[in-house]
């Protein structure tokens, strides 16, 4: 999960991001970056994650958490 | 399950694409997203244009009018087609069977088997798998493989999920038998009916006929309006499930036909949209230029009909005179996924022609 932060800032378009932030408050937070996270979980983490996860998030530090708890097992 | 197939070839490639083109810039008013977020969306995905068939037509109408140019322009003979082979998602009626309706219009031979499958993304294997089968019998040397489907008729034109990428067409392959004893062909097909409302058009059929409630326009949670008539596609599922099934299918394919993947020279393979195919060329491990990804910008991704597309937009002239191994896969609706290892060489045709 190094370069997790790097990663979503460079998705949602902004300098960095914060784990306290709100994903729906991104201007750049649409369909196609909900893609683009699955795409990453699958390349950079070997991990499925579907729309209807993404749907239940609210902040940037609960979808870390949403890809560490996969990532584990 | 792993296939073989001895003394098969194919013989010429045509693809029919309706000559009416739309482009995604006059569409994206239709979406109900910002200029800025659509023109990203083009730019991930590679859309661009597309071409649509207009009015009613009918894949008959397409394939018909291509069976007739092969004919007129004595590159197919009609008394030699032993079997018509029809693999589309889109018939125009639920009974007959539309190759049945094909034969009719171009008043083919009765000694000749008529058959239509029912697949879309992976309906180019599909119908490869069944021809090569119909060749093992004695009185079968010759079978026109088409495949077609118009299914921009079913798409919502305010779903930003599928609009931009459907594009309609027909394509015909002609398949004979080989009389070099060394050539086999490879291929595997795998299925999971679970995940048969990944992609479906839910009302029509006898399950739901369609009615005034199912033509109602919904809003589903990305702001795209479709209704119950028109395909839904869940995007994420079948990224996921392309991303996961597809690179070990290929990995066995090459290890049943013991065969390294730097000794292929191009991988033809279904078009979702570019950001898929750069994911699973990644995957891989081959490169964009061995696995060409431009047909949706360009035509637009026309189900069991983007294969034979790519071939004849990508390498059509070149097949005429050369010998390419190539490795063919289809993923998709069903879900079914299908990958293939096949010698393609000196083809009579192999192009792309206007409706």
């Amino acid at each position: 999960m190094d370069n997790f932060y790097e990663k979503m800032a460079e998705l949602l378009e902004v300098d960095k991001v914060e784990d306290s932030e709100v994903l729906k408050d991104f201007e750049a937070w649409d369909s196609l970056t909900s893609l683009s996270i699955i795409a990453m979980a699958d390349s950079d983490y070997n991990i499925k994650i579907y729309t209807e996860d993404l749907l239940k998030l609210e902040t940037i530090g609960e979808l870390k958490s949403l890809i560490d708890s996969k990532a584990k097992k | 399950m792993n296939l073989k197939f001895k003394g098969k070839k194919i013989t010429g490639i045509l693809t029919v694409v309706p000559a009416n083109e739309v482009s995604f810039d006059d569409e994206m008013e239709n979406y109900n997203f910002s200029a800025a977020k659509s023109l990203k969306l083009k730019l991930t995905m590679g859309y661009n244009k597309r071409r649509v068939v207009k009015n009613e037509d009918c894949v008959s109408d397409l394939c018909s009018y291509g069976l007739n140019y092969l004919l007129d322009n004595g590159l197919l003979n009609k008394d030699e087609i032993d079997a018509l082979i029809l693999v589309t998602q889109s018939p125009d009626y639920f009974m007959p069977s539309t190759s049945n309706v094909i034969h009719g219009k171009l008043n083919l031979k009765k000694d000749i088997i008529c058959m239509d499958i029912n697949q879309g993304c992976a309906g180019y294997l599909v119908g490869l798998i069944q021809s090569f089968l119909l060749l093992d019998q004695e009185s079968i040397n010759k079978v026109v493989l088409m495949n077609g489907d118009v299914l921009s008729r079913k798409v919502s034109s305010k779903d930003r999920n599928s609009n931009p990428l459907i594009g309609d067409g027909i394509s015909i392959t002609i398949l004979e038998k080989d009389k070099n004893p060394d050539s086999v062909i490879y291929a595997n097909i795998k299925t999971d009916g679970v995940f048969a409302d990944a992609l479906i058009i839910p009302a029509g059929g006898f399950r739901l006929p369609s009615s005034a409630e199912t033509g109602r326009l919904e809003e589903d949670v990305s702001g795209n309006f479709r209704s119950k008539d028109n395909l839904v596609m869940r995007g994420d599922a079948v990224f996921n499930f392309v991303q996961t099934q597809v690179p070990p299918m290929i990995d066995s394919l090459l290890e049943y036909a013991n065969v390294s993947i730097g000794s292929i020279d191009y991988f033809m393979f279904h078009q979702p949209n570019k950001f898929m195919l750069q994911k699973l060329a990644d995957k891989i491990g081959v490169g964009y230029e061995k696995m060409p990804n431009n047909i949706v910008e360009n035509f637009g991704n026309s189900s069991g009909v983007s294969i034979p597309t790519c071939i004849c937009y990508n390498i059509g002239e070149n097949l005429l005179n050369n010998h390419y191994k190539i490795c063919l896969a289809g993923f998709g609706v069903g879900l079914t996924w299908s990958s293939m290892l096949i010698d393609i060489a000196d083809l009579d045709f192999c192009k792309i022609i206007d409706y």
